[in-house]
């Protein structure tokens, strides 16, 4: 059969795809890397939607499709036809390569706030990759448990640079294997595996609009490495970050904000207190009741920037979309 | 948005132009719209300009910024919106500065067009609200399509004339008959001329102007890194840490080649860069090793395999992957949003990328080609040239000059020149000449049958062996046993044909399609008037070239 990818920019890929062959496989085998994370029909990363041709799904999890009639996911897809399909995202973000596989050593391990470590990695040098730490903002690594078959995705919260250094926010989730781990076993000098970088949860540069960045927990990591971004190359568009936790003891400390303000004069932010006393420049409230009030305000409609836990996600959307944000200027990543 | 500047222009529906969210350059509206504005501001800036310069004085910023900003909006420049509000607000400052300064000098400021009192709004939306009065087409209804089309040919023409003198400039030749030209074209078309006659008179005008542009960029080349000789051109990888240089701008090259002096870092040249090995002052370094890739529209993945970072001194820059975003940077006019851009000639984070990323593991097996047949090298062998026409040896000379591209017909180059009979000389400008430059042509005696006498930006080196020859064959330039064949891309392309037709140069075959503001009427008269041919089939247009020779 003949699969043909349709990127958003409408370059059209053509492969050939074997019987019982998904359409992942395929497009690997051809040397095309869609975005796919767990290959396995459960985590939606590899969603699309077929336009036109036949098609059978193997057994996967129906709350990763994406939105929207004929939608699919690569990994479960195998074609029963010629088959036509549509990718959410251009050409110039469809990989041609591989995601690599690294090995990276703990270089620093702190609190960050009361229920989150801040992780420093420093990625060992390797043949074809060198030593350069090469991802977009927004974009997230694998980080393998050693020696278990655990593997846990954590935002990076850095900016790409040339000396291998990843930098995470990861919350202590009690009895998590992972940050249990980190909490009572890991020191520096351990060894990881890390695999990345994955996700599309990127910045839409072209875009004319103003930012709204709305985080949640250490859903605030993309969203800090996306702010340093636009810090490091002067980038002007106005930008307001919405960030919420549930006390504001949880709240990472207040030097991060006032570093970030005064090397992005135009970024306005607003701490959200769920519960207790919200204190000083803080206010009371989820992140969505304050980005409400934010879009009640707001002239133009900004694009909007979500990430967080999976219910705060979904609150921030449906704040949106009752104010009107259409869905292209909405960009998520749930936690 | 509605753009026709380049070959790439959308063709599909009646009406051809780009006029949808984003062009198929991927320029957005929003960028392109703000571009129009950005020239219809330079416009006025040309106009207060050309009077200062009339009353014997100049304002260095206004005519450098002028050649910036019009290079800025070359086809495959600068993507980057901010670039551009921030450029829109320098012009209106340096507008007041400039109106200021003529009324020192006694100027009353009358008569000046709309252009010179216009005011930007303060935001983007308000800035792309007024975008409508800038646009190319703008008065279509009144003037018709054959105005608008000659209006756009010395627009476009002038944008290519404006890359060449930023060029020039950059490594000194700051010449006030270049500032002075360049702002009487912009005053010509701030007051939306619309008289065929006369806007024919200033498109040669403008040929001529940038004669003098490109005999500066010449002087400016060839004053800083000495006359190109005959230079192997190492064209596989050899093992080490590498930087690719793309673009056309020698002196980013050679700040590159300054800082990575003696610690073992390569560089590279890629596309129209590859001409630079040719000149002694550049070649003498022995870490420009070679050159990687082909032509611009390959570079998506020619630059995904490379195996460090990448600079883009000038056009074609195009939509960057993934793969490389980081390790590709902006220098001079050329912007993209997200990609980190040169400042102050500070290449410190090009060189940690470039210690950081692993370069090419090892060598390859050695491949060459052969530059820097520009003028001196050819009028040196002159007398074994002349010899070898006059004995039969040589029956023509076929000039293959301009851009490569994507689009289907562009094999006709790589045709015209496979085809060519043994009997014939190739001489290449531009990176049309990727194509087929390194397939084996074999030689005229002690000459290489293809001679590339350099970047698109060389063709005033081209003129002069054509005029050297003709002078020595005791005939005009049209009569010689030549004929152009130039490969249209964008706007450069759009001056050095001007130049052409301003020389009188007939002969010219123009392709591989022809550009979309060129009317039906306005094609008659460079056909009537010029002798400009549209391309046919490779075979077809050799087969008259020699026939008309012979």
């Amino acid at each position: 059969m003949k699969v043909t990818l349709l990127t958003q920019d409408e370059v059209r890929l053509e492969l050939a795809c074997e019987p019982a062959q998904t359409v992942l496989d395929a497009a690997e085998a051809a040397g095309i890397y869609p975005l796919a994370m767990c290959r396995d029909g459960q985590c939606g990363q590899c969603g699309a939607h077929a336009v036109a041709g036949t098609y059978s799904m193997r057994p996967h999890n129906l709350a990763a499709l994406p939105p929207g009639i004929e939608s699919i996911l690569l990994c479960s897809c195998l074609p029963q036809s010629d088959l036509t399909i549509s990718l959410p995202y251009d050409d110039a973000q469809l990989p041609r390569h591989s995601v690599p596989s690294r090995r990276a050593v703990i270089e620093a391990l702190h609190p960050a706030g009361t229920s989150a470590v801040s992780l420093i990695l420093r990625l060992q040098a390797d043949t074809t990759l060198g030593q350069a730490a090469d991802f977009l903002p927004g974009q997230y690594m694998e980080i393998s448990l050693p020696g278990t078959s655990i593997r846990r995705a954590y935002s990076l919260a850095n900016l790409p640079n040339w000396d291998g250094t990843l930098e995470f926010l990861i919350r202590l989730v009690p009895g998590g294997a992972f940050s249990g781990w980190l909490a009572q076993v890991a020191k520096r000098g351990d060894i990881l595996s890390v695999r990345g970088p994955l996700g599309q949860f990127t910045v839409d540069e072209t875009s004319p609009r103003a930012r709204c960045l709305v985080g949640g927990g250490c859903g605030f990591a993309p969203l800090l490495s996306m702010l340093r971004q636009m810090a490091a190359f002067q980038d002007t568009t106005p930008v307001h970050l919405i960030y919420g936790v549930n006390r504001s003891e949880d709240a990472l400390p207040e030097e991060l904000f006032t570093e970030l303000r005064e090397a992005l004069p135009q970024l306005q932010t607003a701490l959200a207190v769920w519960h207790g006393t919200p204190g000083v420049n803080a206010v009371h409230g989820t992140a969505a009741e304050v980005l409400a009030a934010h879009l009640a305000l707001a002239g133009e409609l900004p694009d909007i920037y979500v990430c967080g836990p999976p219910k705060m996600v979904e609150a921030v959307l449906a704040v949106a979309h009752r104010a009107g944000v259409p869905d292209a200027q909405i960009f998520f990543e749930r936690l | 948005m509605f753009c026709f500047q380049c070959e790439q222009t959308a063709r599909q529906g009646g009406q051809a132009g780009c006029a949808s969210a984003k062009g198929v350059c991927g320029k957005d509206e929003v960028t392109a719209d703000l571009q129009d504005l950005l020239i219809y501001q330079l416009k006025g800036i040309g106009e207060l300009s050309e009077r200062l310069h009339l009353h014997g004085t100049s304002d260095q910023e206004a005519d450098s910024f002028i050649l910036y900003g019009l290079f800025t909006t070359l086809t495959n420049v600068n993507f980057n919106r901010a670039v551009f509000t921030r450029l829109i607000a320098d012009a209106a400052r340096l507008r007041d500065r400039l109106r200021v300064t003529l009324e020192t000098v006694g100027d009353a400021l009358q008569e000046l067009s709309a252009a010179a009192y216009f005011v930007p709004a303060a935001d983007l939306a308000g800035l792309l609200a007024q975008a409508n009065i800038a646009s190319i087409q703008a008065g279509v209804e009144l003037v018709g399509e054959d105005v608008i089309g000659l209006r756009a040919l010395i627009l476009y023409g002038l944008k290519g004339v404006a890359a060449y003198a930023h060029h020039a400039e950059v490594l000194g030749q700051k010449r006030q008959d270049v500032y002075k030209g360049v702002a009487h074209a912009l005053a010509f078309l701030a007051h939306d001329p619309a008289d065929i006659p006369t806007l024919l008179e200033e498109a040669l005008a403008l040929g001529r102007l940038n004669l003098i542009v490109m005999e500066a960029l010449d002087a400016a080349n060839t004053g800083a890194f000495g006359m190109p000789t005959p230079t192997r051109v190492r064209t596989t990888p050899v093992q080490g840490k590498a930087i690719l240089v793309s673009g056309h701008d020698l002196r980013d090259l050679h700040n590159i080649l300054e800082a990575t002096k003696g610690i073992g870092i390569n560089v590279y040249t890629h596309g129209e860069m590859l001409p630079a090995h040719g000149y002694p002052e550049l070649h003498a370094y022995p870490h420009l090793v070679g050159n990687y890739g082909t032509a611009w529209q390959n570079q998506q993945q020619e630059f995904a395999d490379f195996p460090g970072p990448i600079v883009m001194t000038s056009n074609c820059l195009i939509e960057p992957r993934a793969a490389y975003r980081n390790r590709i940077f902006t220098a001079g006019p050329v912007g993209w949003p997200g990609l980190r851009h040169i400042q102050n000639d500070d290449y410190s984070q090009v060189l940690q990328a470039a210690q950081a990323i692993p370069g090419f593991v090892e060598t390859a097996p050695e491949k060459t080609i052969t530059v820097g047949f520009a003028r001196e090298a050819v009028l040196g062998a002159a007398e074994a040239v002349i010899e070898a026409v006059k004995s039969g040896a040589i029956k023509h000379f076929f000039l293959i000059g301009g851009c490569d591209g994507a689009a289907p017909g562009r094999n006709y180059y790589t045709d015209f020149a496979d085809h060519a009979p043994a009997d014939t000389v190739l001489l290449t400008l531009g990176c049309g000449k990727y194509r087929f430059n390194s397939h084996e042509f074999g030689s005229i005696g002690p000459l290489p049958r293809l001679l590339d006498i350099g970047q698109c930006n060389d063709t005033y080196s081209a003129i002069q062996i054509a005029s050297a020859l003709a002078e020595a064959f005791g005939c005009g330039v049209n009569d010689l046993p030549l004929t152009l064949v130039v490969s249209w891309f964008e706007q450069k392309a759009a001056a050095v044909l001007l130049t052409l037709l301003a020389l009188g140069l007939r002969n010219v075959r123009l392709g591989p399609s022809l550009p979309a503001f060129l009317t039906p009427a306005l094609l008659n008269v460079l056909v009537e008037k010029f002798g400009v041919q549209p391309i046919t089939s490779a075979d077809a247009d050799i087969a008259a070239a020699l026939s008309r020779a012979a």
